[in-house]
């Protein structure tokens, strides 16, 4: 329930309160609809701006055709696999660099040089070296993904309570197990914090990658649509990568609060 | 600036050795790469020696190409930049004071933030076209989500004493806004820009790679369609730089603003 509305219905008993709540939070968005609704086609041509139902039943039939399935499947295994790989990295990378110097002063620079780049701006990079097609788009994902996690992870593994390592090593844990027992466990509440930062760039990247350069997955079959003048479409996918992107981040919202029980 | 080497102008090991080892793993990486580039090891198109990008680069500022793209993609990027950032504290300390105004934008918010905003650059290409007009708008719209946000909770989170005691003191509504809430929130607004500044230089970029019309992005893609790789990596030199640039800047104008924090 929103913060404004919720201090207007007080009045109402609880079940109610929460019915009623959830109705007038939205109501805005049916406003927003509506007046789409009146503006396409009468301010402006449905063919610049479809009518919210014309894209609706696009959506529909996207889905009940199949079309967008494939598109929607390669788009889906370039954001797990380089999110994937983006995590396995940074981990290693973020913890290596809090709890060994080498390994901070070899990485420190590099980190620090690539950190201000758009990493958007390394696809024409990515072209040259993979061509065009799933490679190139894994790649972005990953790069775009791998800051956030690495720092992270980097400030969690430097603030790990001394004491703790101190009772590990004090009972007899030794080197790599009091990485793995204790330091890493200990981050893992700030790595999460890490990916969930990553999950909404990972989708950036993505998009961006098939725009340019990709000629399958939601991106492509954005410009595509976009480019032969099918707009109903065009908004359609637009519609359906932005679900996506905001069910992925709640679900690993959902997730997280589901099995970090223990902070 | 360095107090203790005016007092000590002898050569400071420690602080040498220390830049050493920050950097030594560049410099071996750097000289690996014109090392294997030399001597052919891997095809000049996917990494040509680092000599000839630097050449690339001298060639392309020299004859105003670099400075000119350098200078599209920042306009836009800044322009959007200075838009959003006008609406976005606007509805944010709006939504922050008005019940209304935050019953009206917070779904609005919701829904809109997730968009991954890249995915609209065909949609404004229909609706402005492929020209300066068309990015910056693109740019607003997509940096406005963050500021927005940042400026919303930040001035939320102002503390009720101190809103209670200017009051006492008899502040008006207006000057309460402007000496008590904005400054109280500023930190969070400036997080909010923060944010959105490397997402204005993205939409920019793939906007230029997508629709052309210069800018740094569409020379890396123009390297990329004529085959002359040293302009690509270039172009990501300039970017890098650029970045590094900004970034500089935006800490120095926190540092600035936020001086009495």
């Amino acid at each position: 329930m929103g913060y404004a509305t919720s201090r207007h219905i007080e009045g109402l008993p609880a079940p109610l309160q929460r019915v009623a709540g959830a109705l007038v939070d939205w109501i805005p968005l049916a406003i927003v609809v509506v007046l789409w609704d009146l503006i396409s086609g009468a301010v402006v041509a449905t063919a610049i701006l479809p009518a919210p139902g014309t894209v609706a039943g696009k959506i529909v039939e996207l889905f009940v055709t199949g079309q967008v399935f494939s598109h929607l499947y390669i788009s889906l295994f370039r954001v797990v696999v380089g999110l994937g790989l983006s995590i396995i990295a940074g981990i290693l990378l973020g913890i290596g660099m809090a709890r060994s110097d080498p390994v901070e002063n070899f990485f420190d620079v590099f980190l620090a040089m690539t950190y201000p780049i758009p990493k958007t701006a390394l696809v024409p990079l990515a072209i040259l070296w993979l061509g065009v097609g799933t490679s190139t788009a894994i790649l972005i994902v990953f790069l775009a993904c791998l800051l956030p996690i690495v720092l992270n992870s980097y400030n969690a593994a430097g603030n790990v309570d001394q004491n703790l390592i101190w009772s590990a090593e004090m009972m007899g844990t030794e080197g790599r197990d009091v990485l793995l027992k204790v330091i890493f466990p200990a981050t893992i509440p700030e790595i999460l914090t890490g990916i969930r930062q990553a999950v909404p760039i990972a989708f950036v990247a993505l998009v961006s990658a098939e725009l340019i350069a990709s000629n399958q997955g939601m991106g492509y079959l954005i410009l595509t649509s976009g480019q032969i003048g099918n707009y109903p479409r065009m908004f359609a996918n637009i519609v359906v990568i932005s679900a996506v992107a905001f069910v992925a981040v709640r679900l690993f919202e959902e997730v997280r609060e589901r099995w970090l029980v223990w902070t | 600036m360095d107090v203790t080497a005016d007092a000590n102008p002898r050569f400071d090991l420690s602080s040498a050795l220390s830049l050493v080892k920050s950097i030594y793993s560049l410099v071996i990486v750097l000289v690996l790469w014109e090392a294997v580039a030399q001597l052919g090891l891997i095809h000049y198109y996917f990494l040509p020696p680092l000599s000839d990008i630097i050449m690339r680069f001298v060639e392309l500022t020299l004859n105003g190409q670099m400075l000119y793209n350098a200078y599209l993609t920042l306009m836009r990027a800044m322009v959007g930049l200075a838009i959003a950032s006008v609406f976005g504290v606007l509805v944010g300390v709006l939504s922050a004071q008005n019940d209304l105004v935050d019953w009206f934008f917070d779904p609005i918010i919701k829904i809109g933030y997730p968009v991954p905003i890249i995915s609209l650059i065909p949609v404004f290409m229909l609706w402005f076209g492929i020209g300066d007009i068309s990015k910056i708008i693109m740019v607003a719209v997509g940096t406005f989500w963050p500021v927005a946000i940042n400026a919303r909770d930040s001035t939320r989170q102002v503390e009720t004493k101190l809103l209670w005691s200017a009051k006492m003191m008899g502040t008006s509504d207006r000057r309460l806004l402007w000496r008590v809430v904005m400054p109280a929130a500023m930190p969070g607004i400036l997080t909010g820009f923060q944010i959105a500044m490397p997402l204005s230089l993205i939409i920019t970029f793939v906007f230029e790679m997508v629709a052309g019309g210069g800018g740094l992005g569409a020379l890396e893609i123009a390297g990329v369609r004529s085959f002359e790789s040293t302009q690509v990596y270039a172009a990501i030199i300039a970017i890098m730089l650029i970045g590094i640039a900004l970034d500089r800047l935006l800490r120095m104008a926190r540092g600035r603003l936020l001086h009495w924090t």
